[in-house]
Formats: C-alpha cells, sequence, structure tokens
C-alpha cells in the first residue's frame, strides 16, 4: 500500500468521470459540495480525509507514478484507467480504511493513547517528572481527566492497559506490520517512539507507505474498540473521536431553518448565502439521513426513470442525465442520486 | 531573607554560580538590570527564583516559539505547574482560554509578536506583574532570519505601562547590543552585571578543507569514530535532511531536527536525545539559542554563521555539564560567498521597496504587493514596521546601512576563521573582553593535545534493538 495504489484505486471508482483534483480533495476531506457527494456517488467514504495534510506536490508525485507506468490517462482532464490499470486494482489488496468515520481524527486518539502510556509506564517505576511527548495542551488536560482518580502509579494498572491494548491490536485485525509500526510510535520510560524516518529505515519500506498503513491501523482499531464492550480504557481514550453527525456545521444550521419549514429561497436569504450552497446542503442531508422527505421535490415515478437511465448509461454525470431529463433540474438530479447511493430506492 | 537558603530549598543547588545572585539581588531591589553571563550558566534561574519571592507573575518575552515550549516543558517538569507559553501558533481558542486565565500563571512566556497586539497588551495592563524578563535580548539588535521588529515594537508596550522592573538577558553582547538593549526597552538607569562569557570546557577548532566532498569525508569519519552526543550545524533545512541520511547510511544514530519537521517527530527527537538514544542530531539553528542539554560533547559547524553571535550561541550548546567538549567549524573558500549571498537575499533592494511602496499607495493589499515585489516574509515584516516610522528614502538607507552592516559582522566571523592567533581570545574580543588565561585545550591556533575521551571504540550503531510489537508493550508497561 502506499499513496499511488490508493490514487489509483479511487480513480478506478471515478473512472473517466472526474479530473484528477478531485482525488486530492478526497484525501484532504475537503468539505464541499461536489466533494462531499462525490464520496457518495462513487462509494469512496473510506478515503475522505485519510490525509488532511497531503501536499501537492506529493500528490502530483504520487500521480506521476502511474502516469509513467501507464495504469491511468487522461482525456479532457478527465482520468480514466488503462487495461494495465485495471488489471493492476484487480491486484490490490483490499483497503480497510474509515476515513468517512474519522476524518483525521484518529490522529488525536493516538495522541492520547501515546501521552497516557508514556504517563503510566513512567509512574509505574516511580518517575514522576519526564518531558510530555505531545505539547498539546488539550491532549494533556484530556489525559489528566481520563486519570482522575485512577491508581496511576500501579503496575498493575500499566499492565491492565497493556494487556487491553495487545488484545485489541490482535482482535482488530491489522497485519504484523501495522502492529510494529503503530507500538514503534508509542514512548515508554526508557523507550522513546520512533520517527517516520526511523520506521521507514527498520521496515524498509516508503515514508507516505508507512504513514498510510499507520492512518489505516487506527481506524481498525478503534472500529474493534467500538464495536465490542472488552476494551474500558481505549473506549474512554477514544471517547469524541468518531464523527457524531456527517453533516458539515454550515448544513446543521441549513437543516434547522429547512425542519422549521422555510423554502430554499427563504433559507438563503435568512443565511445570506447563494441558493447552490443552500442546494448543495440539502444533498448532503440527502446523502446521510434517512429520513430525508425527498417526495417534497420529486415523485417515486421520476426517481425510477432516472435510476434506470443512469443504470443503463452507465454513468453518474449529471450532463447525460440531464439531456435524457429536460424537465428536471440539476438540483432534482443530484437528489434522486445522492438518495439512490445510499441504497433506499 | 538568605537567598542561598532560598536557592537550596527551591531549586536544590548549594550555591550560586557567578553573577547570580548579584542578578537577582538587583531585582528584589526593583532595579532595571542587564544580566550578561555566559551560555549554560543559568541565567533562567535569575527570574526564576525572584518570581517566588515577588508578588504578582513573571513575564518573560522570549524570540523563539520552540525555546519557548522546551523552556516551558522544563519547568513543568521540575514541578511548576503555574506556566504557560502564549504565542501565535496556538490556536485562536486555546489563546483565549490562556488569556482569560492569565492571573492564574506565575511564569507567562510570550512571544514579541503576541505583545504588538492590542488585545493581549489590554490583558497584561490588568495583570499584576511583578517583573519583565527579555531573553535572549541580543536579538533586539540583530537582523536576519530571526529579526522581529516585533522585537523593536516592544519598547512601545514598555513605555505604556506603569511597569515593574525589566530584566534582560543574553550571553552575546558587544558594544552595539550594550548600547541597543537599554534603548530599545526603555530602560530606567539600568544595572549591567557581566561575567566573562568565556566557556572554558569547550574547545575551538578550525578545520580548512577543499571542497564539500572534504567535509562530507570528513564528517563522516569524525562521528563514527568520536564520542557523541553532538549537534551538527548546517546552512538549511534541506541540507540537513541530506546530511542526516547520508550519516545513517553509514550506520550512524542520527536525525535531521527543523522547522519544517512535524511537531510529533520533533517531540520524538528531542526526547530521544535527552534520553541518550540518539548520538547526532543535524540541525538548523531551529535548535539552537536556550536549548538545554546538559551533555553534548560536540557541536559541529559544517557551514559558517553569518555572525559571531550566532556562533557563539550555537556552541553554547556543548558542554553544559561542564565536561570538556569541542567545537569544530569547516571551512572552505566558497563558504565566504554563500553565506553572505544568504544574507543579502534577505535584504530588501531599492527598487523593491519603491514598487512595493507604489503598490500600497495604489490601493494593493500588503501580502500581494510583497509578492509582486519579490520581498521575503523577512523583508516585508521590515519594510512595515520602517514604514510606520520612516519616509521612503530614509527607509532606503537605513536598509543599506544595514546590508553594509551585516556583511561587517559576516567578515568578523570570516576574520575568527581565517585568524592564525588563538580563536578563544578572538571571540572574547568580540564581546570587548581581554583574557590572557592559558587553558590546555584551548584552540585549534594554540596546541591541541590529544583528546583521548573525545574517541571512541567502534562506530555507534542504531540503538534502537529491534523487538516485536508484543514485546515493546511489554516493556512499555509490564
Ligand atoms: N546555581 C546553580 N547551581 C547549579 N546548577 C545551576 C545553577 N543555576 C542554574 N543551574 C543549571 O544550569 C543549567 C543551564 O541553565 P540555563 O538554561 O538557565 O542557562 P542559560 O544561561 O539560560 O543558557 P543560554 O544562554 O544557552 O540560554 C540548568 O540546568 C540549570 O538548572
Ligand atoms: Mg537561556
Ligand atoms: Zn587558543
Amino acid at each position: 500500500m502506499n499513496l499511488s495504489s490508493i490514487l489509483l484505486f479511487i480513480i478506478s471508482k471515478m473512472n473517466g468521470e472526474r479530473t484528477i483534483n478531485a482525488s486530492l480533495h478526497l484525501l484532504r476531506g475537503k468539505k464541499s459540495g461536489q466533494t462531499l457527494q462525490d464520496v457518495e456517488y462513487f462509494a469512496v467514504k473510506p478515503f475522505f480525509g485519510i490525509l488532511p495534510k497531503l501536499t501537492d506536490k506529493e500528490f502530483q508525485k504520487a500521480a506521476e507514478k502511474l502516469r509513467i507506468s501507464a495504469f491511468i490517462v487522461e482525456e479532457d482532464n478527465l482520468i480514466r484507467l488503462t487495461a494495465e490499470g485495471a488489471s493492476e486494482v484487480n491486484k490490490q489488496e483490499d483497503y480497510h480504511f474509515r476515513g468517512w468515520d474519522y476524518r483525521g481524527r484518529e490522529v488525536v486518539f493516538f495522541k492520547r493513547l501515546a501521552l497516557a502510556v508514556q504517563t503510566v509506564s513512567n509512574l509505574r517505576e516511580g518517575t514522576h517528572s519526564f518531558l510530555p511527548i505531545e505539547s498539546d495542551r488539550d491532549i494533556q488536560l484530556f489525559v489528566k481527566r481520563l486519570f482522575y482518580r485512577k491508581p496511576i502509579t500501579s503496575p498493575h494498572f500499566a499492565k491492565e492497559i497493556g494487556d487491553e491494548l495487545k488484545k485489541a491490536l490482535i482482535g482488530c485485525g491489522m497485519s504484523d506490520k501495522q502492529k510494529f509500526i503503530f507500538t514503534g510510535r508509542l514512548t515508554g520510560k526508557r523507550d522513546t517512539a520512533k520517527t517516520w524516518d526511523q520506521l521507514a529505515r527498520e521496515l524498509e519500506e516508503q515514508l507516505d507507505s508507512i504513514r498510510l498503513q499507520f492512518i489505516e491501523s487506527l481506524h481498525m482499531l478503534l472500529d474493534e474498540i467500538h464495536s465490542l464492550d472488552e476494551y474500558p480504557i481505549l473506549r474512554l481514550i477514544s471517547d469524541d473521536i468518531k464523527v457524531q453527525t456527517y453533516l458539515t456545521d454550515s448544513a446543521i444550521r441549513t437543516k434547522k431553518l429547512f425542519e422549521e419549514g422555510h423554502s430554499l429561497g427563504s433559507i438563503a436569504e435568512i443565511r445570506q448565502l447563494k441558493l447552490s450552497t443552500i442546494e448543495d446542503h440539502l444533498i448532503e442531508m440527502a446523502m446521510n439521513e434517512s429520513s430525508f422527505p425527498i417526495l417534497r421535490f420529486v415523485s417515486i415515478e421520476q426517481m425510477k426513470a432516472v435510476i434506470a437511465k443512469a443504470n443503463s448509461l452507465g454513468t453518474k454525470r449529471l450532463k447525460l442525465l440531464k439531456v435524457a431529463f429536460p424537465s428536471l433540474t440539476y438540483f432534482e438530479l443530484r437528489l434522486i442520486m445522492a438518495v439512490n447511493e445510499k441504497g433506499v430506492v | 531573607m538568605n537567598l542561598t537558603e532560598e536557592l537550596q530549598r527551591r531549586f536544590g543547588y548549594t550555591e550560586f554560580r557567578p553573577g547570580q545572585q548579584e542578578v537577582i539581588e538587583h531585582v528584589l531591589e526593583g532595579r532595571d538590570t542587564i544580566a550578561v553571563l555566559p551560555t549554560g550558566m543559568g541565567k533562567s534561574l535569575c527570574y526564576q527564583l525572584p518570581g517566588y519571592l515577588m508578588n504578582g507573575s513573571v513575564l518573560i518575552v522570549s524570540p523563539l516559539v520552540s525555546l519557548m515550549e522546551d523552556q516551558v516543558a522544563q519547568m513543568r517538569k521540575n514541578g511548576e505547574k503555574r506556566v504557560v507559553a502564549l504565542n501565535s501558533f496556538l490556536s485562536y481558542s486555546e489563546r483565549e482560554k490562556v488569556i482569560r486565565q492569565l492571573d492564574h500563571f506565575k511564569f507567562i512566556f510570550v512571544s514579541p509578536e503576541m505583545l504588538s497586539r492590542r488585545t493581549v497588551v489590554d490583558y497584561f495592563r490588568k495583570l499584576q506583574l511583578a517583573l519583565i524578563v527579555v531573553d535572549e535580548a541580543h536579538c533586539i539588535s540583530q537582523w536576519g532570519f530571526d529579526f522581529r521588529p516585533d522585537y523593536l515594537r516592544l519598547g512601545d508596550f514598555l513605555k505604556i505601562i506603569d511597569r515593574p522592573p525589566i530584566l534582560a538577558l543574553t550571553a552575546t553582547a558587544d558594544q552595539k547590543v550594550m548600547f541597543d538593549i537599554p534603548y530599545y526597552l526603555q530602560m530606567r538607569s539600568p544595572v549591567v552585571e557581566r561575567q566573562s562569557l568565556d566557556r572554558k570546557n569547550i574547545c575551538y577548532s578550525v578545520i580548512r578543507l577543499k571542497s564539500s566532498i572534504e567535509k562530507m569525508a570528513w564528517i563522516k569519519n569524525r562521528v563514527s569514530t568520536t564520542t557523541g552526543p553532538g549537534i551538527i550545524y548546517t546552512s538549511s533545512r534541506k541540507r540537513s535532511d541530506e546530511l542526516a541520511k547520508e550519516l545513517q547510511s553509514i550506520g550512524v544514530s542520527c536525525q535531521s531536527y527543523h522547522a519544517g519537521k512535524e511537531q510529533d517527530d520533533r517531540s520524538i527527537i528531542q526526547s530521544q536525545f535527552y534520553n541518550g538514544e540518539l548520538d547526532w542530531i543535524c540541525a538548523t539553528n531551529a535548535f539552537g539559542m536556550g536549548i538545554h542539554i546538559g551533555n553534548i560533547r560536540q557541536v559541529i559547524h559544517e557551514h559558517m554563521p553569518s555572525t559571531v553571535a550566532d556562533y557563539s550561541q550555537e556552541v553554547g550548546r556543548a558542554g553544559r555539564d561542564g565536561l570538556p567538549s569541542v567545537a569544530t567549524l569547516l571551512y572552505m573558500q566558497s563558504d565566504e560567498q554563500l553565506t553572505s549571498f544568504i544574507i543579502q537575499t534577505d535584504i530588501p533592494k531599492e527598487e523593491q521597496v519603491r514598487y512595493y511602496n507604489n503598490l500600497l499607495i495604489d490601493g494593493m493589499a500588503p501580502e500581494e504587493a510583497a509578492k509582486l515585489a519579490g520581498l521575503s516574509e523577512t523583508g516585508k515584516r521590515v519594510i512595515d514596521y520602517y514604514m510606520e516610522r520612516f519616509e521612503v528614502v530614509e527607509i532606503i538607507e537605513k536598509l543599506l546601512s544595514l546590508a553594509e552592516e551585516k556583511n561587517t559582522e559576516l567578515q568578523t566571523m570570516l576574520s575568527l576563521i581565517v585568524t592564525t592567533n588563538c580563536i578563544r581570545k578572538n571571540i572574547l574580543s568580540y564581546f570587548g573582553e581581554e583574557s590572557n588565561l592559558k587553558i590546555p585545550q584551548c584552540c585549534s591556533n594554540c596546541s591541541l593535545p590529544e583528546m583521548e575521551w573525545l574517541t571512541v571504540e567502534k562506530p555507534s550503531m542504531n540503538k534502537h534493538a529491534i523487538m516485536t510489537w508484543d514485546e515493546r508493550i511489554t516493556k512499555l508497561l509490564g
């Protein structure tokens, strides 16, 4: 797994329908109407925001690699796979990212864990003063609250955390290499964590590959912690990490007005936003909320017809659909496609 | 009050180091004080101890964010909870939180640019301050990457408040600095407490080489046959990354450190270095001034710094435990041009200033105008500062004289390198000190006897023993 292999996989999903930049926005977790829709249309939620700090340079390098290997080609700015590219994708192993659920917050979880481990690792041996590996005040305060009235100096307590961690690492199904990377980033009394460089050197792999395996392992671990009741301490540490609502803050405000019965035009006026932005918010709601009242906008018949056409055309490109259904607006078409992806129809 | 008892009780030290007690007494008497004490001699104590004995908070103005955070962490480690850092790297909400609770803290570190914000200053005005400290006060007269017009603005802040005494701390004060400090900080008849800046346990060595290939070879040989921990200073972030890679490839335990690295990796590297898990760090000057790690045995300059002040700051990281240490500077002919080039690109040219000014008059946004005029970030900051005060012609004149000044400093640094006289004496004379001390391990121009302690038997290999993942958890948590 590395950045180009993931990029290839994403391109295979958006095959021929998006520019290369759509993948960049997806990986960075851009919260724009377009990207949020793409996530749903192309079933690429797992990759949303897995690399919030991805630079243009790194991204272009990964894309260039795919071009040189002739896995992808560009036509009219749209990117699609070549036959070699398609067969390469088939050879890939499954990915276990859960980007949509964690959106970069998984790293916060790890920072808390790292500081918690460092703290008990020192205290269990009677060392009360050490330089915290996390300088972020919020993380420090979290760990302080976490350990409030806990037997933090007891070696038993440390071992309990260690045992729980071991069990969860095995239980979540991450690879042995991922376990090595994960534990390598933990600091204790005598052992400081390793830098990304050091891990890459020890494992003889590229940096991007190591980072991605690390992020994936965090997603797997967090899922494990949330799905079983056997990890009391890790559950506390992962408090608040999973996104609570899938809507953006702005969409939440629109939703409130919508539920109070305002029309889209009146919401746009109240919020001093463009109508198209309000429409984006409704698309977001349609994608994420099963109770979205789609029938206020289109009829069942219209939905069925559009979906049938989309399937027979084998495309999700709105322009083509618009030609087939001139009486429907782009907004209505987008709503139908959004609800359809959710599998409601 | 018996100060030595307080020292013993609060810090566990039996006696003051030269100069400390005097400085502390002046401060307690409420006098503005300039303390010039050598690197690593305990300037921090000069405000920490009085802080405990006075009512109110101590405000410490500190030039580098990394340094500030390091000092906060050290103080917390030593059990002082009421300490906090306020800088522009904090998120907006974090900063608001800190500002609202300012009076909970005994020691408040703040970056100069924070003090040029009205809202922040208003909060400080309401606070009961016992003492204002300006750490690394020589930065006031410095121009270069770390030049901070904000430092100059400090004077405005100090002027407007009915203020407590000011304590200025530095280890590198030449005549100009000694003039600038009281002037810009608006000090009121300050007492100067000055100790010899000589670091007797550091031996200076300059090695002339013909090419960068020779430099590389020298460093490789040096780090694999002599003892760490050590710092290798390079001219850029990119260079320190490259060098670290090269050294890793021959099995040296080494990492690069600079402001471009992500925060987690930086703390990991510092922590490995503190714990002796890492022998060498290739760094830019981000890992310099004020950083305190006791047992650094060697400082190597792959590239010459542009001023003697920078040089002695960086060298000052060595031997803070008092044990013998070596500072080695590698030099080849073309270094002078490169350094001079780096310096000059930072200073805006006449055309740039005029162009920038015209764009502003035309109503363009400053950021955009700076970009069009090709100004560096530092360059823009400086011009902006001057524009508040001077006419364009005056600014151009000032910039010219700054460029000249910078060049003179570079020449002084160079003369230190090419001299055949004692290097130590040279450095000291730069700070206006005379010294006739004979030190056995003095410098490469005096006699340099074999230093046995420096050599190690075999190259230091990567100290991370490979453990399996569950062994590692067991090791950390039992
Ligand atoms: N009186 C003392 N006795 C023993 N150790 C001391 C004493 N005063 C200070 N120290 C120790 O000396 C070390 C260096 O102190 P500090 O970091 O304050 O140096 P500094 O003068 O600020 O150096 P720099 O110029 O590099 O910033 C610290 O570990 C400090 O605890
Ligand atoms: Mg200091
Ligand atoms: Zn000498």
